[in-house]
Order: structure tokens, then sequence, then C-alpha cells
């Protein structure tokens, strides 16, 4: 249990340590190897109950000792050049005095940093997940792996081709303008959404919800919010993870078979969940400098405030996709808006626009979904049938793909 | 007497904790509740929302400023705090001893005014976020 404990605080102090020691090394893997060597130390001389006042700095000392040390024994390897680097730390750890220095100013930058190194628009999505994942959350590669459903050397090369990536792109480490920040939050922001969604509606396989991402994410996003409560968009994200994530009882039958909003059982939604996301978004939106994950999760807290499926504000949802469309157009979004136009002008007129926004949502097993329920409602059986048959193809899950099969079980 | 029980903690460990952890502080919480009712000390437990949900009021210049979240440049944030009625502040610390104190730190302080309902029973106002 004790062990538990102190790995909860290497967890804890993860992000601001491996973040000093990037900034300190201008190296993923050497950042990386520090904070593993600093952690190891960390285990040998910390105590349960004489745990460091600042076990971050504390870290950040070790760490940066410890890649010290490795770049001596591989220049020493490399050549015997005499040794005319400082002499490393002996092991014992006056954090005090670093502390001083290492103000939230610095911890700020140098996190920012880190987040965006791991989400740089150089790498793909599968990329930018996965490194965050590794670097900053901390998963080892096997977990992430699992997550996921590859293979933990497949894993392992992705990470490694998106560190040689980021190596090949010769990332410069300058302060950035005010524009340039503001561009780097919003990415920071929608790689943790992304890390969320993966672990919220799995792209492929037999789950349709994996918590730990889903938790994972909200951690990064706390973290994040900590970092810049200024940032009004980082709290939106943080509200909308939150509020998604209260429904997560709701969502999956014993079964694990998918359970839609309209069938959700509300008393199963996590209310401290959705108290905490409504007062973020209310927080965010005062600023008056809305994004597009504010706008989401208004949405999704518009959904929490009705008692039941029909008491929906159809119409506050509609006029929240249409600005959704207008700062962040979607062939999805415009999909979303479509199938609550529906719930407001009934079918007809909604199947009729859906036909405008087919092309790019053909391989979309949701699209052809939606249009088998519009064809149904309208008595267009055959149609119905032959546009599920084709969602139910193209369906990326088990739980998907189980949800479409009642639907045509429904037609029949 | 009445002594403010106040609780800081480091947020990032905080979110940090497994679920079994977190079973483990607020068993000590329980534990805490338990004690203080059973004695008659219990006034009042508030656990607050992360500090991501808070604006700070100020006043510059006969202006009001209102800012996002508290102040930031402190390791450890105000998570929440009790409200419990002793006689000696020796009481008031064995009490509090019952409380998870490996990580972060507690203050107690002594109350100079209080208004508000009649505490004592403890069990009678219950308010979730919800």
């Amino acid at each position: 249990m004790a062990n538990a404990w102190l790995s909860t605080h290497l967890r804890a102090a993860r992000p601001r340590v491996l973040a000093a020691l990037n900034r300190a090394f201008g190296d993923l893997d050497l950042a990386e190897d520090a904070f593993q060597e600093a952690s190891l130390r960390a285990l040998k001389a910390w105590r349960q109950d004489q745990v460091p006042n600042d076990p971050a700095a504390w870290l950040i000392i070790a760490g940066r000792n410890a890649g010290i040390d490795a770049i001596r024994r591989k220049s020493r390897e490399k050549l015997s050049a005499p040794e005319d680097l400082e002499p490393a730390f002996d092991g014992t750890h006056p954090e005090r005095e670093l502390t001083v220095s290492l103000d939230q100013a610095v911890y700020r930058d140098d996190v920012l940093r880190l987040l965006f190194t791991c989400c740089h628009p150089v790498l793909r999505r599968d990329q930018q997940i996965a490194l965050a994942l590794k670097v900053v959350a901390g998963l080892s590669v096997d977990e992430i792996a699992r997550a996921f459903l590859v293979q933990p050397k497949t894993m392992e090369q992705r990470i490694t081709r998106a560190k040689k990536r980021l190596q090949a792109a010769r990332l410069t480490y300058e302060e950035p303008d005010a524009a340039a920040r503001a561009g780097r939050i919003s990415a920071v922001a929608n790689a943790i959404y992304l890390v969320f969604n993966e672990g919220y509606s799995a792209a492929q396989g037999p789950k349709l919800i994996r918590a730990t991402l889903c938790e994972e994410a909200i951690r990064l996003a706390r973290l994040a919010v900590r970092l810049f409560p200024e940032e009004p968009e980082l709290r939106g994200l943080l509200a909308l993870c939150l509020i998604q994530h209260s429904r997560h009882r709701a969502r999956l039958t014993a079964d694990g078979e998918a359970v839609t909003l309209e069938q959700q059982d509300r008393s199963l939604w996590d209310r401290t969940l959705i108290a905490e996301g409504n007062i973020l978004l209310e927080a965010a939106l005062r600023s008056a400098r809305p994004g597009p994950l504010q706008i989401e999760a208004a949405i999704a807290a518009t959904h929490t405030q009705a008692p039941s499926f029909e008491a929906t504000d159809w119409n506050e949802i509609e006029r929240l996709y249409r600005a959704l469309e207008l700062i962040r157009p979607s062939p999805v979004v415009a999909l979303n808006r479509v199938v609550v136009l529906a719930r407001l002008h009934g079918p007809a007129p909604a199947l009729a626009r859906l036909d405008a926004i087919a092309a790019p949502l053909e391989r979309y097993a949701n699209f052809h979904a939606v249009k088998g329920s519009f064809l149904a409602d309208l008595g267009r059986m055959e149609e119905a049938r032959r546009a599920f048959e084709l969602a139910f193809d193209l369906a990326g899950t088990e739980a998907e793909r189980e949800h479409v099969r009642a639907k045509l079980k429904e037609l029949s | 007497m009445l002594f403010s029980v106040l609780i800081y903690a480091n947020e990032d460990f905080i979110d940090a904790l497994s679920s079994e952890e977190r079973e483990a502080l607020l068993k000590k919480h329980r534990t805490f509740h338990e004690h203080t009712k059973a004695n008659r000390n219990f006034a009042a437990a508030s656990k607050l929302m992360s500090t991501g949900t808070s604006v700070t009021i100020s006043r510059e210049s006969g202006d009001y400023v209102v800012t996002d979240g508290p102040f930031t440049e402190t390791k450890e944030q105000f998570l929440g705090f009790y409200l419990i009625d002793c006689a000696t502040l020796e009481e008031a610390i064995e009490a509090v001893k019952l409380l998870p104190l490996d990580h972060g730190r507690i203050e107690v302080r002594p109350v100079d005014f209080f208004e508000g309902s009649d505490f004592r029973n403890g069990e009678r106002l219950v308010i979730n976020a919800s």
C-alpha cells in the first residue's frame, strides 16, 4: 500500500517534472529516461510519512542529475575527453532552493511546451494521442496498446516514429507570441479531447467505452485548467468531458450494448459531474470568447438540464449546432444538426437535407443509421432496411453493430 | 468553541488518486464524521468543487474585477472545510488527527463569529452539488 501511494505521487508530479526535464535537455527520450531514474531514486529515498514538501522539485533535481550523468556516460563512451561537466548532485536534495526559482510561470510554460510537443501538428492524430498518454499521463506502452487494441510492438513503433518525426521537425523552443500561444492552447485542448473521445466512443473493437482513457483525459484537462484558468476554451473542454463522462453508467447495458440518449435512464447520470461541468461552462462563457469546445459543452449541458428526452430544449440545441457549424464546420456537425431538425420539424424535411450533406459521409455508419430511422419514421421500410444494412457493414464496434441489429429487428 | 478545520492539498495529487486510494481517504473522513457526531462536536462539512470552477472577485480603483480561478501561485489548493464545536483546541486537534494527513495539511482556526442554523444534530441538511 505504501508503495502505491508513492507511485501516485510520481504520477501526480509527472507532467511538471517531465516538462522541466524536457526543457533542460530538449530531448523527450532523455527526459523520460531521466524521469524514470529520478522515480527509482524517489522510491528508495522517500517514505510514506516523509515525502518531500515539493515532490516535483525533488524529482526535477534528481532527474536533471540523472540526465547529466547519462549524457556524461555517453560522451565518455564516444571520446575519452577529460571530464569538464559540473559534478552531479550526490543524492541528497535540498528542494527548497529550486522551489524558489520554479514559480508558477515557469511551470506553466514548461507544461505548455511539453503538451504542445506531444500535440504538434506534424504528428498524426493517433500519434498525438499515443504521445500524450505515454509522455504526459505516463501510461505504459502496454496499457496504451491495450486501450487501442493493437499489439504493444505496434504501439511502440507508433511512439518511436512520432518522436523521430518531432526530431526531424526540429521544434524550436522560443517563447511563442500571443497568437501562437492561443493556437497552441487550442491544439492541446483538441488533443486532450481526442484522448477523451477515444475512450468515450472507441472507433473500433468490442468495447464502446474505455473509462481509463476518459479519466486520463479528465485529469489532463483539470491540470490544463489549473495552469491556465484564464483560457475559457480549456474550461469548456473540461466541462464537456465531465458532462459526457457523467453518462457513462447509463450508456451501456449490463451486456455492453449501447443505449441511446433517448433510452438512457437519467437517474444513472452522475449529478456531481454534471454540476461541476455546468458551473465550469458558466465561468468559461463569462469571458465572452466562445470556442467550439465551449459550444459542444453547452449542447451537452442543455441535454442535462432536461428532465426527460422529450422535454429537451431542441430549439436551443439547434441554435448551438448552427453556431458550431459557423465556427467549426464539419460533416458530422452538419449531420447532428439534421438530427435535431428532425426533432423540430419531422423526418421529411430532415431526410431532404440529409441528401445535401451526404457526399463526405458515405462511409460513416451513423449517417446511414440516421437515414434508416428517418425512412422508417416515414414508413419507407424497404429503403430503411437497406440503409441500416449499410450502417451495419460500416460499423466499427460490436456495440454499434448490436445497435443497428436491434433497429433492423424493429423493422420486421 | 467553534473551530474551522481547513483542508489544503495538491490537486494534481488528488486527481492522480486511484479509486481505492480515494476510498481510503474517504474512509478516514467518515471516521471523523462518526467520531465528531457521536461526541456532538460536528457542525458542518463542506467539500469544494475543483479550483477550475472558481472565480475571484476583487476591487481595483473602485471597480469590481472578476478574474478566473483562484490565485494560482500556490502548490496546494483549498479543498474544503469542517466546522466543529469543541471545548478546547486540544479536543479539536485530537479529532483532526482522524483525518487523512499523509498528503496536504489541515489548518485549525477558531471561529470568531458564526451565524447559521442550529447545527448540533449535524444530520439535518445535506446539499450535494446537484
